[in-house]
């Protein structure tokens, strides 16, 4: 670290910047700490921060004691994001900048029950909120994403037995009964799309197409920067598109669905002989690190998803091809059988051909996309005058 | 990743009686690494009893443990950790007025050839730690008086890790812990297993059980009442534990 004076002084600000970030909200005690700085330099750091409007300093309760939490300024007020998956949960609050204040993922049952992940969203809510120093009257909206279509009037999820014991919850309104706050509900991939049109890699496109491959795979249509979500919310369904009519029977009752070939359980099934009880993560994992069973279990994956990408492209005719969701951290193992599938069709290629990249915000494009929902859905700058919050639902 | 075919530890036949109460009858369990084995059932089941066996604490009346398929004695629970078995316990033991440092090494300091402690080595060596687990403790010189519920059970998770063990007996990481203590430590549970970890994870609590384990093992009255996979419904778990169902005796 060879350098001037002020280029030191920056670096420690980086590093008091850096772990607010990750903690949420600090004591100056535990700046010290956490940054390995003198307290002098801290509090140094910290005025200046406060002067530059880059921190908050906030009064709170630690271990029974009053103390001074320095927090990110959060100008505004804040959203909350809340992405329910099959296995896991992850809440995370964020400002009107979409920068993330506070987030927690949480591991989920097989088959996990409505009431009880819901009565768990809110409580992560309420603690991620407590944890950088704000009351629960200064979060302005919840965007809540679910693996399931989601019919947007209703709140409802609008194809039956996708998300087993879900059918017929009035999700946004449980959630809203909890903790009295405007509530969201979309489904992920579209959330995944209106993310990465946002602020991610299709942020540049008017039509681009988001396909999530995960436990399930989905797409997100954005048709002139907007979302299109289709009848009840169920447009990029892609999961369900028949590639096997001689295929098993999906859980939403039609036969040889796209997720009965790539859906996690039909990928790990080959494996459980050679491999043993492999989950999502275990298999990304080993295909990063060159296992050869692995790698193969995701490229075939990637052959199936390309030829439906490549139909539902050659329909819609975006500008590019966006892949999220967890297989996509393969990077080129599972990209790079979708782009061939791509390339194999030639009005794909015409005039230029059509490019298939991976998701800026990787597996965050869905959280972040359900605080873009949230933020979109309030009127941020309105409530900030009149102090108080308002959703239009 | 890959499970041997011999697994990490494996119980054959326990047994163990505390006079006329019968706390474990002929119990099976097989431990493999990178996987986390659930030990379920109702209070008085034999579960605790367990993990004090594997961990050294009580020495079984009959059965065979191995470690590696070598068949072994653990006399006691220092012998456990060298064998690289670690445990962490209900009640944690962990020490109020010490720093989180202290914590993790207790027992284990890192000295010098003089006999004096190497601080900043092992200050260091827990950052590493508890960056590893993705724990968010501010910083490692806070006393563990100032520590949440979930801080406090990371640490001591954080503690098991000292000497590169193989196996991690938990028993009730989760229990009164919130909502967001618990997500932390679920969340160190699933790094566990990502290290290559075998893990014996003792709940009562089906949720969080059914959210990590690759494998559910239910007691009770001390036997063996059935093996699940992780994503065995609440339901089929729930008779295995309250005998519903169950053809035996």
């Amino acid at each position: 670290m060879a350098g001037s004076q002020s280029s030191l002084r920056e670096a420690n600000r980086a590093l008091v910047v850096d772990a607010v970030k990750r903690h949420g909200g600090l004591t100056q005690v535990e700046l010290t700490g956490a940054t390995g700085l003198s307290p002098a330099t801290v509090s140094t750091i910290v005025k200046e921060l406060l002067a530059g409007g880059m921190v908050e300093v906030r009064p709170a309760v630690r271990s029974g004691r009053r103390a001074h939490l320095v927090t990110l300024a959060h100008r505004v007020g804040l959203v909350a994001g809340v992405v329910v998956g099959y296995r896991q949960m992850r809440v995370a609050i964020a400002d009107v900048t979409h920068e993330v204040v506070g987030e927690q993922t949480l591991p989920l049952p097989a088959d996990h029950r409505p009431d009880t992940s819901l009565d768990r969203a809110a409580l992560l809510v309420v603690d991620l909120l407590e944890r950088v120093g704000v009351d629960l009257d200064e979060l302005l909206a919840i965007g809540l994403g679910l693996p399931a279509p989601v019919d947007a009037s209703s709140g409802l999820i609008s194809v039956r037995g996708v998300l087993r014991g879900w059918d017929g919850v009035p999700i946004a309104q449980v959630l809203e009964k909890r903790l009295s706050r405007p509530v969201f509900v979309e489904n992920d991939a579209n959330l995944g799309a209106l993310a990465e049109s946002t602020v991610g890699a299709a942020r540049d496109y008017h039509n681009s197409l988001y396909v999530r491959a995960s436990h399930g795979v989905g797409a997100g249509v954005v048709i002139g920067g907007r979302l299109h979500r289709g009848l009840g919310g169920a447009a990029g369904e892609i999961g369900h598109v028949q590639v096997d009519p001689a295929g098993r029977i999906c859980a939403c009752g039609s036969r040889g669905c796209l997720d009965t070939v790539v859906g996690i359980p039909a990928l790990l099934e080959p494996l459980r002989t050679s491999h043993g009880n492999l989950t999502l993560r275990d298999l990304v994992s080993l295909a990063n690190d060159d296992d050869p069973g692995c790698r193969e279990i995701v490229s075939d994956a990637g052959t199936v998803v390309g030829a439906v990408v490549a139909n539902i492209a050659t329909v819609m005719s975006p500008e590019v091809v966006v892949v999220g969701g967890e297989l996509a951290e393969t990077g080129e193992t599972f990209l790079g059988p979708v782009r061939e599938a791509v390339r194999r069709r030639t009005l794909l290629n015409q005039p230029t051909p059509l490019e298939v990249v991976p998701a800026e915000l990787g597996t965050r494009a869905e959280l972040m996309g359900a605080i873009v929902l949230a933020l979109q859905s309030t009127d941020v700058f309105e409530s900030a005058e009149d102090g108080t919050q308002k959703g239009s639902l | 990743m890959t499970p041997g075919r011999t697994p990490l530890l494996a119980l054959r036949q326990i047994s163990k009686s505390f006079g006329a109460v019968e706390a474990l009858v002929g119990v099976d369990l097989e431990v493999h690494g990178h996987q986390v084995v659930a030990l379920v059932g109702d209070n008085g089941a034999g579960k605790s009893t367990l993990a004090k066996v594997i961990a050294g604490v009580l020495q079984p009346d009959s059965g065979l443990i191995e470690l590696d398929g070598a068949p072994v004695t653990i006399p006691s629970a220092s012998a456990a950790t060298r064998m690289g078995v670690a445990s962490v316990f209900q009640d944690l033991a962990l020490c109020e007025n010490l720093d989180v440092t202290a914590n993790v090494f207790l027992g284990q300091e890192v000295r010098g050839r003089l006999g004096m402690l190497h601080d900043g080595e092992m200050e260091t060596e827990t950052r590493a730690l508890l960056r590893h687990l993705t724990v968010r403790i501010p910083s490692v010189r806070t006393p563990l008086r100032n520590l949440s519920g979930g801080q406090r059970q990371a640490v001591a998770i954080a503690r098991t890790l000292i000497g590169n063990p193989r196996i991690v007996v938990l028993d009730e990481p989760t229990a009164a812990l919130s909502v967001a203590q618990t997500a932390e430590v679920l969340t160190h549970i699933e790094r566990l297993r990502e290290l290559g970890l075998g893990v014996i994870l003792i709940s009562h609590n089906l949720n969080d059980v059914r959210a990590v384990s690759d494998r559910i093992e239910v007691l009770r009255h001390g036997r063996n009442n059935g093996s699940f996979p992780g994503d065995a419904s609440h339901e089929a778990i729930l008779a295995a534990i309250t005998g519903a169902g169950s053809p035996s005796l």
